[in-house]
């Protein structure tokens, strides 16, 4: 949390296959998790999350995956994605991720399903519809925090 | 197994995502008239010279890859079709504008008329040909309210 806005914005651009492969392997492990209730594999998925969030996306092991398996089986990228808002996504789904981990790891398995199923829906809608959540949530925050900026406006 | 609390979530969830995902899929890109925003071109900082006849005031925010699509589909357009203009504002920048017109998503393009009436809205990429058939009964004649 040390690391200001700035170098996030600074992130290269990312391939959007990419952040789909990534969603639909994240959807695949907390699908996992909610099968199997393990907090541990929960805690992984957070781990995963953390490194693409704090780290930055390249870091993600799921990004490395599709860089060294995948990427190099298919056509080089017609176009590219801006990497903040989806960085910014992981760390949404980081929040989510440790949340349900300690409430797994608690005991607290109702709170532990509940914030793995919010992580599943959107992880789901982005590697199905290519619709990322935590996308448009960035756009409404860079809203609102803009607005509040601007106080008088409101 | 179907009594355990994470099977059935998972299935509950997978099934709600993926309504929610085919009605914001179905809405991507679809016009939608009855709007009643006015004013479009004032919202715009401009005024409508002679030969303009439709206002496309594009809302963008600055990270959002489907607005640079949507911006390069309607620079297109507008450089096709005498009496079109193509204008984009980024939210973060006039987030007035964005409340005004009650655009809560990128990218959304108004349509206006040019005495500033709204015409359509969409939001997410445009299909182009069903915006350029509703527009094209305005483009021609003198463009009168």
């Amino acid at each position: 949390m040390s690391t200001p806005a700035a170098p996030a914005r600074r992130d290269p651009p990312v391939d959007p296959r990419g952040v789909r492969f990534s969603a639909a392997l994240t959807t695949l492990v907390l699908a996992l998790v909610l099968v199997s209730g393990s907090g541990w594999l929960l805690g992984a998925q957070a781990l995963v999350f953390a490194l693409g969030s704090i780290a930055g996306l390249r870091f993600s092991p799921y990004a490395v995956l599709f860089r060294v398996l995948v990427a190099p089986r298919l056509r080089p990228p017609t176009e590219r994605e801006e990497a903040a808002p989806v960085r910014f996504s992981q760390t949404v789904g980081l929040v989510f991720a440790v949340i349900g981990t300690v409430g797994y790891l608690a005991g607290l398995t109702g709170l532990g399903i509940v914030a793995t199923a919010f992580a599943l829906a959107a992880a789901f809608l982005n590697a199905a519809f290519g619709f990322c959540l935590g996308c448009e949530l960035y756009a409404v925050i860079a809203r609102f925090r803009k607005n509040n900026q601007q106080g008088a406006t409101a | 197994m179907i009594s355990d609390p994470g099977l059935l979530v998972l299935v509950g969830t997978l099934a709600l995502a993926t309504a929610v995902g085919l009605v914001v899929r179905a809405r991507a890109g679809r016009m939608r008239t009855g709007g009643a925003a006015s004013g479009g071109w004032a919202l715009a900082g401009t005024a409508p010279a002679a030969s303009d006849r439709v206002l496309l005031l594009q809302l963008s925010s600055p990270v959002c890859t489907p607005c640079r699509r949507t911006a390069e589909l309607l620079t297109d357009l507008s450089a096709r079709r005498p009496g079109v203009v193509h204008l984009e504002i980024d939210v973060a920048e006039r987030p007035d504008v964005a409340r005004e017109l009650s655009v809560m998503r990128t990218p959304t393009v108004v349509a206006f008329t040019r005495d500033g009436a709204e015409l359509l809205r969409i939001s997410g990429v445009p299909r182009l040909p069903e915006l350029e058939a509703a527009i094209a009964p305005r483009l021609t004649g003198t463009g009168s309210a």
